[in-house]
């Protein structure tokens, strides 16, 4: 297996296009090791962290501005995340151990792609953004669009992660991350529910809701139509509860060893419903009626 | 027993072996490394079940680096089991499980090893697999083992499959009694698979010496298990294998090699230093060992009990049908574990229960943490429970207007010579609050007890040299793996030749100088080599004594043993050192030997004669149930039990507490999961979801006066017994929670959510 | 590929050789011969591999031994003062903490950490520092003892 640690973004970027598939760029190393020691040692491994640049977390006007390499406990103990982007900073709170957390990179678990990863679904409802270097240059891609497949995105194999930008949520925003485990954080998520609310000025219904769904796609996905249906009504407890089946609707989970299809749809019920309770409960200091 | 007349017995000193655990001293199997060492591996079966028709190993063999390469026909046509004897150590013709050992590989680094592994050609003819138990007993199905016989005692007209042992229980006429009875319970239970996930993957090394003799290093419980299977499988004499044991990071009954016909790495790794003339270790990967080793056998119990309106028992039928996996193994005696425990440990005068093990393509049964107990107090405890609330009766008062008296006999035990059963009920019920706490919408309270068979078991024997300086070594045949050999044992010899606790040294198992012992299983090692470590200090001790008579122109009888110092008892100034008699031993009889055993025959017999003194527990618990998402959460545990003298206190805490998380993770989070080949879907961590320290309640334990024990200064064994309760208790206070019974194990939020929606609750 | 790696160990300058895919784990045990530092289950997912990394605790074995080149690493083997126990280390001693002992070093390590930052730690806090660490043996409770005497005796409450 070769291996280099390029000095700069572009020095990664010839060697991605240079060994192609056969290249797997390494950050924390916390999925990229069991893959090398269980699975297929990659042709090349290129190793990222040398590269500068790519670790600071810094306010950019009404967003945050996220490197790639920054490591999950760094976005956990930063108080501006915790403050103005809870709903991000709940899923890198909730993200696998401490140990984990101390290597790991949002990067790393950004471009693993994993259908259940932790911090996919909050950043769908925070509609962030990733800056994506290629040979040819670079472009901004929400990843809205970013997640194609199970470990597919649009970087393909020759693309390399940069920056994540996360516009802060319009004031009066609240929202939750509910993770559904069994035993609590160190696991992978049976299931991940991602709300952002905005209530409308009458504090009545709601201007905007994002709903984001982890582990129950072959991507992490936006329930758009439920969205859609929920915007501008009056909030009211048959109404959440309408939401809520109907997430469950938009979802498409598999059985596998971790839980069946049938309970995750439940469990995406459960949760949208109560993940809409406690965002709406925060934003107004009421109960859904 | 007051604490009172002895010295150090029943203090919690620090345990000894724990400043190496501390600091890291590479101490355990896996820190070995053998000088000259290649490293092996084994190819197992990607089948289920199949037929080996060609094993070709040529390729293999051509790769550089290799030294060896070992199939079935390297080996002696041996087999070995522990009730059938059922199994290669390398699969010959057929195999059985997809962890089945087909080939084994020695060479210079584990990169050539995963290299050749790849390059062996094995075909298989798949045969039909068969997972489940009772579908493995009926008539048309797959048969693993065409040579084995069904069991002599089945009754007459049973038309079975597949079955390697049935264990009747009858007693009375049941027929009968549930007939008369005014109220009839019938229900069924399930456990599924659990591994044992001891956190130090098993390793053996081997190594032929000069002479010919082969060493073998094993991390493994029962060392002489281990040399017994090495010298049977390579046909060779027993005087011939040395096993030297290395200290063990958990155990839990899935390290029991030799007990078990588990998972036989040891003569693996033998036959591969035999043939490499090189010294070989295998270190087996945690994914590896969940689809290959022994494991706790999931089992299916019919119970029905019948009851009067006034809550006394008067008849139970049931089956239990147990999964023993690919091969025997410890199947036979887990099952009949099982079987009898389902007869409950409440008075029961009739009652008839079928017990089938059963072979499937899966891992092989071990005598895994309380072997078949656990399975069954899961049914028994909570179908207890569900009689109560049949009767609208009280769950602790039920079982303590069944609770048996001093004299009385309950299913598997003749004669019970006191009973604490009913005192634990009580104690834990006053811990945990019960009929007093508030609950809060959706939490329930539920108690469940147990009982545990110790004193059957093999005997055992000890060794306790008192060196010249007086200080003192003592050879047992058990292994410490944070078990009695270090926390208990040096007390008791201490305590028996007046010497500090630190001036005792518990070596560890070297089958050429210890005495033969089945290992530390069972909940033995306080009762076999504590009783043994007691009569041998007090051996060596009389042999003190006849050699300082003279000197202290006093007769034997009047002497004593306190701090170093031999001196006639009220006499203190009369008196001479340990060191002195000790050193000058050299010249009389060469050293101080004390001997000492624990004769299980004769053990047996009192027990028969004056009765058994069971160790009894009760657990109670207080859960939230989460009706959204089935996630239910523990909020107080308290556990009860009779452990009879706790010679180490913190030491017999510590089992509870250990064994009682085991089984908490069994309810809440542990199985092995199969697709339709039989292939394990969750076979690492990341899956097999053991229970981490945020989902643990504080445990509470309570060690009861109790009764005195089989085991030395009425001890008994503290290893498994906490394994039999939990799994009922959590299940009960589920039920009390949400009205809803949950029969299946594991009570994890999938499996709790769909019974609660199915029962209309969520 | 084999490459030379430089790092710091427990204050000491130490130099071996690793191919690109040895784990930090494995460069350990097996090149240097640390062997405190215990192997469980090889995915990040038990803890037994925990070391200080640059002040902080991760899990070696999913860690690239290339990943040491430069950093200050602290095992097992640098936690007791010279021949004298850390107070971690006495108090899994002293409380019943320490049965087969195969998760105390990645206990011991993740602890230190805590209460190296932390005088007075929650409950939350000790969940949030050892959740990662499996324990099979103790079922957590002298766990919890071991960490609360070792916060006392540091902090001079006892």
């Amino acid at each position: 297996m070769d291996y280099f640690e390029p000095k700069t973004v572009s020095e990664a970027l010839s060697l991605l296009a240079k060994y192609g598939e056969q290249a797997k760029v390494i950050a924390g190393g916390t999925d990229v090791m069991v893959d090398i020691k269980y699975k297929e040692e990659p042709g090349c491994l290129v190793n990222i962290k040398k590269i500068p640049g790519l670790g600071a977390i810094q306010e950019n006007g009404g967003s945050l501005r996220v490197g790639s390499l920054v490591t999950i406990r760094e976005i956990e103990t930063n108080s501006i995340v915790r403050e103005r982007l809870p709903v991000f900073w709940e899923a890198c709170h909730q993200f696998a151990s401490l140990q984990i957390r101390n290597t790991a990179t949002v990067g790393g678990n950004i471009c693993r792609a994993s259908p259940s990863g932790e911090t996919l679904a909050p950043l769908l409802v925070l509609e962030a953004k990733g800056k994506l270097a290629f040979a040819d240059g670079e472009k901004s891609e929400a990843f809205n669009s970013f997640f194609q497949g199970p470990g597919k995105t649009t970087l393909g194999y020759k693309g390399l992660l940069t920056e994540i930008e996360i516009p802060y949520p319009q004031n009066g925003s609240r929202g939750v991350y509910l993770k559904h485990a069994v035993r609590g954080a160190m696991d992978i998520a049976m299931v991940g529910v991602a709300v952002l609310i905005t209530p409308d000025a009458a504090k009545n219904g709601l201007q905007d809701v994002r709903i984001g769904l982890g582990a129950v796609a072959p991507t992490p996905i936006r329930a758009t139509k439920t969205e859609a249906m929920l915007r501008g009504k009056p909030l009211n407890a048959a109404l959440v509860k309408e939401a809520a089946a109907m997430a469950a609707s938009e979802s498409s989970p598999i059985s596998d060893q971790r839980s069946s299809a049938e309970n995750r749809r439940w469990i995406v019920e459960a949760l949208t419903r109560r993940g809409l309770q406690q965002s709406w409960q925060a934003a107004t200091g009421k109960e859904v009626a | 027993m007051a604490k009172a007349e002895y010295t150090v017995l029943g203090t919690s000193i620090p345990r000894q072996g724990g400043v190496e655990r501390v600091i890291g001293a590479g101490i355990y199997g896996i820190d070995l490394a053998l000088k000259d060492e290649l490293h092996g591996g084994i190819l197992r079966s990607q089948y289920a079940h199949a037929k080996i028709v060609s094993i070709d190993t040529s390729e293999a063999k051509k790769v550089p680096g290799v030294h060896a390469v070992v199939t079935a026909a390297d080996a002696p046509d041996v087999r070995y089991g522990r009730t059938y004897i059922d199994r290669y150590m390398l699969a010959k013709n057929k195999v059985r499980y997809m962890g089945d050992p087909v080939a084994a590989v020695a060479a210079d680094s584990p990169a050539i090893v995963k290299q050749a592994l790849k390059k062996i050609k094995v075909a298989y003819e798949p045969l039909p697999v068969v997972l489940d138990q009772e579908e493995a007993m009926k008539p048309d199905a797959p048969t693993l083992h065409d040579d084995m016989p069904l069991p002599k005692n089945l009754p007459e007209g049973v038309k079975v499959k597949n079955v390697c042992s049935y264990t009747p229980v009858h007693v009375g006429d049941p027929d009968k009694a549930m007939a008369e009875a005014d109220v009839v319970v019938d229900e069924v239970y399930e456990t599924k698979m659990i591994h044992p996930q001891y956190l130090e993957p098993r390793i053996a090394a081997a190594q032929v010496e000069p002479d010919g003799r082969i060493t073998v290093w094993a991390n493994a419980q029962a060392p002489f298990g281990v040399r017994t299977d090495v010298a049977r499988l390579l046909g060779i004499p027993l005087n011939k294998v040395r096993v030297l044991s290395t200290e063990l990071g958990g155990g839990f009954g899935g390290k029991a090699s030799g007990i078990t016909s588990g998972a036989a790495i040891e003569p693996i790794c033998a036959l591969l230093a035999v043939k490499a003339k090189r010294p070989v270790m295998i270190v087996l990967d945690k994914a590896e060992e969940t689809i290959s080793t022994t494991i706790r056998s999931g089992a299916k119990m019919y119970i029905k009990t019948g009851v009067k309106k006034d809550g006394t028992i008067v008849a139970r039928t049931g089956k239990v049908v147990y999964d023993a996996g690919a091969y025997s193994g410890f199947g036979a005696m887990a099952g009949a574990r099982c079987t009898n425990m389902l007869g409950g440990w409440y008075l029961m005068p009739n009652c008839h229960i079928d017990g089938y093990v059963v072979y499937t393509n899966k891992q092989v049964c071990g005598p895994v943490r309380g072997p078949g107990g656990p399975q069954a107090a899961f049914a028994v405890e909570s179908h207890m429970d569900s009689i109560a609330a049949k009767l609208g009766m009280d769950p602790t008062e039920f079982r303590l207007k069944n609770t048996p008296k001093a004299g009385d006999k309950i299913i598997g035990v003749p004669k019970l010579r006191d009973v604490s059963l009913g005192e634990t009920i009580k104690t834990a019920a006053e811990k945990i609050g019960w009929g007093k706490v508030k609950l809060e919408k959706n939490q329930g309270i539920g108690i469940a007890t147990g009982s545990w068979i110790e004193s059957a078991g093999p005997g055992g024997g000890a060794v306790v040299k008192v060196n010249e300086d007086g200080s003192v070594t003592v050879h047992i045949g058990k292994i410490d793996m944070g078990t009695a050999p270090r926390f208990g044992i040096p007390l008791i010899a201490a305590e028996e030749l007046g010497v500090p606790v630190n001036d005792v040294t518990v070596v560890n198992v070297d089958t050429d100088a210890s005495p033969w012992d089945a290992g530390t299983v069972g909940s033995r090692a306080i009762i076999v080599s504590g009783t043994a470590t007691k009569l041998a200090a007090i051996d060596a001790r009389n042999q003190i004594f006849k050699m300082a008579a003279s000197q202290l122109e006093a007769s034997p009888d009047d002497l004593e043993i306190k701090d170093k110092q031999i001196r006639v008892k009220g006499t203190p100034s009369k008196s001479v050192p340990l060191a002195t008699i000790a050193t000058n031993a050299h010249n009389i009889i060469g050293e101080v030997i004390g001997r000492g055993y624990c004769d299980n025959v004769a053990m047996m017999a009192e027990e028969k004669a004056r009765g058994s003194s069971q160790p009894f527990t009760a657990h109670a618990c207080i859960v939230e149930v989460d009706t959204n998402t089935g996630n239910v959460k523990i909020l107080k545990y308290v556990a009860v039990h009779d452990i009879g003298f706790p010679i180490h206190p913190v030491a017999v805490e510590g089992q509870i507490e250990g064994a009682t998380a085991m089984s908490i993770g069994q309810a809440l989070c542990e199985q092995v999961v199969f697709d339709n080949n039989g292939r394990t879907m969750n076979p690492s961590f990341v899956d097999y979801l053991m229970p981490t320290i945020n989902m643990m309640p504080r445990i509470e334990t309570t060690l009861v006066h109790g009764y005195p024990g089989a085991g030395p200064y009425g001890a008994k064994g503290a290893g498994e017994i906490a394994c039999v309760p939990p799994m009922a208790a959590i299940a009960n206070a589920i039920y009390n929670a949400t009205g809803v019974r949950i029969r299946k194990l594991p009570l994890s939020p999938e499996n709790v959510l769909r019974t609660l929606k199915e029962a209309g609750k969520a | 590929m084999s490459l030379t790696i430089n790092t710091t160990i427990n204050g000491k300058s130490v130099s071996g050789s690793a191919e690109t895919s040895t784990s930090l784990l494995d460069f350990l045990r097996d090149t240097l011969n640390y062997k405190g530092t215990k192997l469980c289950c090889n995915t990040g997912e038990c803890g037994a591999c925990t070391i200080i990394y640059n002040g902080k605790p991760i899990n070696s074995c999913v860690t690239m031994a290339a990943d040491a080149n430069g950093a200050q690493i602290t095992t097992i083997e640098g936690v007791a003062e010279g021949d004298k126990l850390h107070p971690v280390q006495q108090a899994f001693i002293d409380t019943g903490a320490v049965q087969c002992g195969y998760c105390t070093p990645g206990y011991i390590i993740s602890v230190k950490v805590l209460l190296d930052r932390t005088k007075k730690p929650t409950a939350e806090d000790i969940e949030e520092a050892v959740s990662g660490n499996i324990c099979r043996c103790t079922g957590y409770t002298k766990i919890v003892d071991a960490i609360q005497l070792a916060a006392d005796r540091m902090a001079g409450r006892s």
